[in-house]
């Protein structure tokens, strides 16, 4: 059941708008592969799946599923099953009928039809539902119920649209799991708009992300993190330190002083901002001997702010300014002198300017 | 207030007091007298309006009743009696089929166009928006200034006969007529309007995003007709219908102007005999209203057992 997907330089521009709500997005998705687009408000992500789900036409741009342009096919025929981030699930009909919906529309007798949608419900650990109005369920028993109903549907590929972010912590945490359940059981194509990288890192094996309309970077979630393309994929991703510098010969020099790329890497030569995350910071006592692969650079800590079980450290390293994360624990005070290392895996060069 | 009254109003925890504190709790519950005194003042505010209303509308039927046994006679003593019910026996039964019929067909027809255009109406599109322009323009009509254009647009020397230049002894006769189309018309027509727009209101809010989980779901355009939207308009049809049928029904002028002279549907009956010099007409046009009134009460009643057994409103 499962469809591969590409997208192909897909624009859209809306009626009146000046700039476009998608600039020329170009990614492919492979059969049975969880893609997630990542990207603050506003920069595109649901126009992405309804653009592909057939609800609006792009105003140029290509859309393949399996290799064959589904351009003119109407949403009911292109094979796709959406869940919103409301559940939407019909009023008018028991959680089982809901879950049966597809099959009923497309003509199977309705006892085949309920008896199909049960095993549906049983894999969202929802047995024993189906008789029930859907006025009777939790925010989260109908979020199961809605991707019970759109998985039933066999779709070539499923399109979430932040289904889980209307869900308190704890019930996300259990709709992850149930996700990362179904795709192993399953195998479906998967398109999941989030505006939450945690849950991007937990349920995608690969990730778009986009900003302004424009694809900033399509990779894995740790090549996100650790190999950011642009300064603006580093901050989306919440990367938070930034030190300006330049190349050469394969070295970067900047307040930190000399670090060389990593072995196998090489950056470009000229003007470069290194940008590193805070979680791969540590730091250690003065006197501490530095490992292999680590640049370890002198600093002073320069503030310090609570975050429940971990505090948030700013280093001072001269006139550049490092972050690093430590247990809350830990006895590191305002004006303590300390030795941070960084590995040098872990540091990428991008271009000066924010594009 | 009774005590049970004010235990039933006092806080959770008061509840597993036993009887003999009920005096204590009495005075710690002064939420409770609160949410109490705050009742009263509600219906004290309501109470002059129910009271009106109650008045206009119990006192009336009660009075129609009363008068129409034979209790209140214009002159004579007052006996009970069915008299006034059998005095046109015929001519009642007659009318009740008349106006049931009228009704049910003005009723049926108009929730169907309205249905209709209320979808037409939700897509959107500039037909969507020119079939809402049109309905709205046709509500502030008066019933009797659209049954005057009826009768001159479709009687047999109206205007449309002339416009298709046929004459008018091969036109139909739907003015006047043995199938009284012109009354189920222009009903149609007025009714019509309303369901559309009650109809689309509800639509309007709610079909658009299940309309697109449905075909996400692979239903048709048809199949989403008949599987989502129709099931999300069916409770607003179903009072729009309550209201179209007791008013097709109960109204006089419609019928009066576009009907033929016999036989009459109840309401111009009714009016006939209430308006007839004969002084004992009085009671038997009590008796018509009556038994319109405890029909469409029977429609109302029916009506609203549909509604409480679609799922929506459960």
């Amino acid at each position: 059941m499962s469809a591969s997907l590409a997208l192909d330089s897909l624009t859209k521009v809306f009626d009146g708008a000046v700039a476009p709500a998608l600039d020329g997005v170009s990614l492919s998705v492979d059969a049975g592969e969880c893609l997630a687009i990542l990207g603050p408000s506003g920069s595109g992500k649901s126009s992405v799946l309804r653009a592909i789900a057939g609800l609006d036409a792009p105003t140029s741009g290509r859309i393949l599923v399996d290799g064959a342009d589904v351009a003119g096919v109407a949403p009911e025929r292109r094979g796709m099953a959406m869940v919103f981030q409301r559940p939407l699930l019909f009023p008018h009909l028991s959680v089982l009928d809901n879950v049966a919906f597809a099959a009923t529309v497309a003509g199977q007798p309705k006892r085949e039809a309920r008896a199909d949608a049960r095993q549906f419900l049983e894999l969202v650990q929802l047995e024993g539902f189906g008789e029930r109005p859907v006025t009777a369920l939790s925010g989260g028993q109908e979020q199961r119920v809605a991707i019970a109903r759109a998985l039933a549907a066999r779709p070539r590929v499923l399109l979430l649209d932040e289904p889980f972010s209307a869900l308190d912590p704890e019930l996300r945490t259990d709709m992850h799991a149930l996700l990362r359940q179904i795709c192993q059981q399953l195998n479906p194509t998967i398109v999941m708009v989030t505006h939450d990288r945690d849950e991007a890192a937990v349920v995608a094996d690969r990730v778009a992300l986009l900003s302004a309309g424009r694809l900033l970077q399509h990779d894995t979630v740790e090549r996100l993190y650790t190999r950011p393309v642009a300064l603006a994929v580093a901050r989306l991703m919440g990367g938070r330190i930034e030190l300006p510098g330049e190349v050469g010969n394969g070295v970067h020099r900047s307040a930190l002083g000399a670090i060389a790329a990593p072995d196998g890497e090489s950056w470009p030569e000229g003007p470069g901002m290194l940008v590193v995350r805070h979680e791969a910071v540590h730091v250690a006592p003065l006197e501490s001997a530095v490992p292999d692969g680590m640049v370890a650079v002198e600093v002073v800590v320069a503030d310090r702010r609570a975050r429940g079980p971990r505090a948030e450290i700013s280093l001072a390293c001269g006139e550049a300014m490092l972050e690093a994360e430590v247990p809350a624990s830990r006895p590191l005070v305002v004006g303590q002198r300390a030795i941070t290392h960084i590995p040098r895996s872990a540091c990428t060069v991008v271009p000066l300017d924010e594009r | 207030m009774g005590h049970a009254d004010r235990r039933g109003l006092a806080p959770a925890g008061a509840r597993a007091v036993g009887p003999s504190t009920i005096v204590a709790i009495d005075s710690l519950t002064p939420g409770a007298r609160a949410a109490g005194s705050r009742r009263w003042v509600s219906v004290a505010l309501v109470a002059p309006a129910v009271a009106i209303a109650g008045f206009v509308v119990l006192g009336g039927i009660g009075m129609s009743l009363v008068q129409s046994l034979g209790l209140l006679p214009l002159v004579g003593v007052p006996s009970l009696s069915l008299d006034a019910y059998l005095a046109n026996g015929d001519e009642l039964l007659t009318g009740l089929g008349l106006s049931l019929g009228i009704a049910t067909a003005s009723t049926v027809l108009s929730c169907v166009i309205g249905l209709t255009a209320a979808v037409v109406i939700t897509q959107g599109r500039i037909t969507g928006r020119l079939v809402a322009a049109l309905s709205a323009l046709t509500i502030p009509v008066p019933h009797l200034i659209g049954a005057a254009a009826v009768g001159l647009l479709i009687s047999d020397a109206g205007v449309l006969p002339r416009m298709l230049g046929i004459d008018g002894t091969d036109w139909p006769d739907l003015v006047g007529g043995p199938w009284w189309v012109a009354v189920v018309l222009e009903y149609t027509w007025k009714e019509s309007a309303f369901v559309a727009l009650v109809v689309a209101g509800v639509l309007a809010s709610r079909v658009a995003r299940y309309d697109e989980t449905a075909a996400l779901l692979g239903a048709s355009r048809a199949r989403r007709l008949r599987h989502v939207v129709i099931p999300l308009a069916t409770p607003a049809v179903i009072v729009s219908a309550i209201i179209i049928f007791v008013y097709t029904f109960g109204s006089y002028e419609v019928a009066w102007l576009l009907g033929r002279p016999y036989p009459e549907p109840l309401p111009v009956l009714a009016f006939r005999l209430f308006d007839a010099i004969s002084l004992t007409s009085r009671p038997e046009a009590a008796a018509v209203a009556v038994i319109t009134t405890a029909v469409s009460l029977v429609v109302v009643a029916l009506g609203m057992a549909l509604l409480r057994r679609t799922p929506l409103w459960r």
